[in-house]
């Protein structure tokens, strides 16, 4: 099976590195840096000895020239398990009839996952949609092509919750594609934990740009996923909807960032290479 | 086809124009835009009004304009009218024992048979029967009954051939041919009466006039007797038949009248014991005083006590009859003076063979039974209930029922292409 549509895309972020937002804690060799000081060949800094040392890290050739015992302290690199977290709710299918919300996710969890696996991170995949999918994270060469065929075998339909897969993920970078339409409050309090167990969470909101400014005219505005919430959308409702829609967002942009998430929002206007390289971008700002 | 109750159908029209303007005029839903964010669209209302030059969801609109008239309709009863042949008529001939002659009756219905006009005739006396007019001849030529006429009795049945009648005829008239004596009128005649639904054309024949009526009585009562005062209040007649009131036991000479053909009436002077309150019918009459029993001889019973034991009998012999009264009367009292009381007396001193007569019903009573209205009755309120009801009103309701359940579908339809 090939990338199909994804090509172009794979093509435009090849190259982009993604690091981690802080230095991680896994063994496995990889590009990310790591908590630990060890062996490695990456030389680090000097550091006096102290008593408990291993002495063969003393370099003995500074010990000749200064006649004291300083340490060679190396940076150890190590993988990041990254997971993508798609929400495949019926309000992802938006607009119809090109569904962009959800092409948009689809885009960007498939090139945010090939940039992961491009620095051999395991990557995995969890759709939450009506009947919830979970790839476990892997680095094998086909876990992007398993991922395209999940996604393109997924139709957002019906109602979905974020919170329980966010809480049982088991990954150290999180990535949550999401309109934040759904149990937007609980997944917060998930991300809460998770944030605090020391994992990396990126919420990535997307945003379609007819939510952002509707079709004119006087339109019956019916939620697709309660089709009991019908309201009138017109010219004074418009102004309203708009300052009450903006404002949420900005509230929810500062509750996840004050949680200590990363909160990015992607427009459906905005090609899925360009929101990947921001994405990766801020990443390795944060790190930096 | 007629409508039973055409406001249904006036009702159900109006509701169908109100319909119309309802989805002219309308609030109507605009266009439908699946948006996520619904919910951040201030919550006010979900219907916009406006007043549009033609009536939107015009399927919607026919089926529910299709529903309210079909049940309006229903509920008009409508009734499939064979084809109807204007006026019919029901004739009631009296041939009671108080009727004229049978040549009269049958000389007024002559007139009224020569029209070519559907006709039931009834003849009655206590009971209706009802006769074709072919063999009006035979039955009017047929000896006349003995029975007191029943207008009662003849009105329902006149209210039932009216009923058969009005399927072929838009109206019907009611002809009556009667003396109108008092008594063929009872407590239920206005009552039965006020059942047919038109003015009753009465064309009142002689009442009958028995040539017997015209007796004597012959009597030696006292001044002192209770029964003078009874006898007195009779109108002195004069006839060939005479009855003889005799308060002793009959002589020779008694019993040689009655063989002649004369009626000798016994009734004992002599006080009987017991006296108590009593009841007496005879006639048509009925009193009640405090009367003596006397024992009787048998015979045929011409005036009974309350409780059905013989209080006058009477035996044929020879020509005539000996009639005997076991009724005591009471030396004081007024019982003798009470109309009701003579008329009992009258009845049992009457000659043997000779039926009382009647007197007519008063006019006002005659104007009641004609009624307010000088129309014949519509055809329409005589047919019988079951025939009112039909099967078209039922189908109309399955129709409509039909019909909503198409609108119900179809607002589905239009709903779930909404959502």
């Amino acid at each position: 099976m090939s990338a199909g549509p994804y090509g172009a895309l794979l093509d435009a972020v090849r190259g982009v590195r993604w690091p981690a937002a802080r230095r991680v804690t896994g063994a496995t060799l990889g590009a990310h840096p790591s908590q630990l000081r060890g062996n490695s060949s990456e030389f680090s800094e000097f550091r006096p000895y102290r008593q408990g040392d291993d002495p063969r890290r003393v370099d003995w050739r500074l010990l000749a020239r200064s006649d004291r015992a300083y340490v060679r302290l190396t940076t150890d690199r190590a993988t990041l398990r990254t997971t993508m977290i798609v929400d495949a709710s019926a309000s992802m299918a938006f607009p119809e009839p090109g569904l962009d919300k959800w092409r948009l996710a689809r885009e960007l969890t498939v090139g945010l996952a090939s940039v992961a696996h491009s620095e051999a991170d395991p990557v995995g995949l969890t759709i939450a949609g009506r009947q919830p999918l979970v790839l476990a994270p892997r680095a094998r060469r086909s876990v992007i092509l398993e991922m395209i065929r999940a996604l393109d075998q997924t139709t957002p339909a019906g109602t979905s919750e974020l919170e329980p897969l966010v809480t049982r993920a088991r990954a150290t970078r999180m990535v949550i594609i999401t309109d934040l339409l759904g149990d937007a409050a609980a997944m917060l309090s998930a991300i809460r934990l998770r944030i605090a167990a020391r994992v990396e969470v990126i919420v990535v909101h997307i945003v379609a740009e007819q939510e952002m400014e509707p079709p004119p005219g006087t339109l019956l505005a019916v939620d697709p996923e309660r089709t009991t919430t019908r309201r009138i959308l017109d010219g004074p409702m418009r102004a309203a909807y708009h300052a009450s829609f903006t404002g949420w967002m900005h509230e929810t942009s500062a509750s996840l960032t004050a949680a200590g998430a990363r909160y990015v929002r992607a427009l459906t206007s905005e090609p899925a290479s360009h929101a990947v390289r921001r994405i990766a971008d801020g990443s390795a700002r944060r790190g930096a | 086809m007629i409508f039973l109750a055409p406001w249904a159908l006036a009702i159900a029209g109006l509701s169908a124009l109100g319909l119309v303007a309802l989805h002219l005029v309308a609030r109507q839903r605009p266009a439908v835009f699946l948006l996520p964010t619904t919910r951040f669209v201030p919550d006010q209302r979900t219907l916009v009004s406006r007043v549009a030059a033609r009536p939107r969801d015009l399927l919607l609109l026919a089926l529910r304009v299709l529903v309210v008239l079909a049940a309006g309709a229903a509920f008009a009863q409508p009734v499939l009218m064979p084809a109807h042949g204007g006026m019919a008529r029901v004739v009631l001939i009296d041939r009671s024992r108080d009727a004229s002659s049978a040549d009269e009756a049958f000389e007024r219905l002559r007139g009224i048979l020569g029209q070519a006009v559907p006709t039931s005739i009834i003849v009655f006396d206590s009971i209706p029967s009802a006769i074709l007019p072919t063999s009006l001849d035979s039955a009017m030529r047929a000896p006349r009954s003995g029975a007191v006429g029943s207008l009662s009795a003849a009105l329902v049945a006149a209210r039932r051939a009216g009923a058969t009648l009005a399927e072929h005829a838009d109206s019907l008239q009611l002809i009556l041919v009667s003396p109108l004596a008092r008594r063929e009128l009872d407590s239920a005649t206005m009552r039965i009466r006020d059942e047919w639904p038109g003015a009753i054309r009465v064309s009142r024949s002689a009442l009958r006039v028995d040539s017997s009526f015209a007796w004597r009585l012959e009597h030696e009562l006292a001044m002192e007797d209770p029964l003078g005062p009874s006898v007195a209040a009779m109108r002195p007649a004069r006839g060939e038949q005479v009855t003889r009131l005799i308060r002793r036991a009959p002589v020779a000479t008694d019993s040689a009248f009655v063989r002649h053909g004369g009626t000798v009436v016994r009734w004992d002077s002599s006080s009987a014991t017991g006296a108590a309150p009593e009841g007496l019918v005879a006639g048509g009459d009925v009193v009640v005083a405090v009367l003596g029993r006397r024992a009787i001889a048998s015979g045929t019973a011409r005036a009974r006590w309350a409780d059905g034991t013989p209080a006058a009998t009477e035996r044929r012999i020879g020509a005539g009859c000996l009639r005997e009264v076991g009724v005591a009367m009471p030396v004081a009292g007024d019982l003798a003076l009470h109309a009701r009381f003579q008329r009992i007396v009258r009845e049992l001193l009457r000659p043997c063979g000779t039926l009382p007569v009647d007197t007519p019903a008063d006019s006002g009573v005659i104007l009641r039974l004609v009624g307010a209205s000088t129309n014949a009755a519509p055809a329409a309120a005589m047919r019988q209930e079951k025939e009112r009801s039909s099967t078209l009103a039922r189908w109309l309701l399955v129709l409509a029922m039909v019909f909503g359940l198409a609108e119900l579908a179809v607002r589905a339809r239009h709903e779930g292409a909404v959502t």
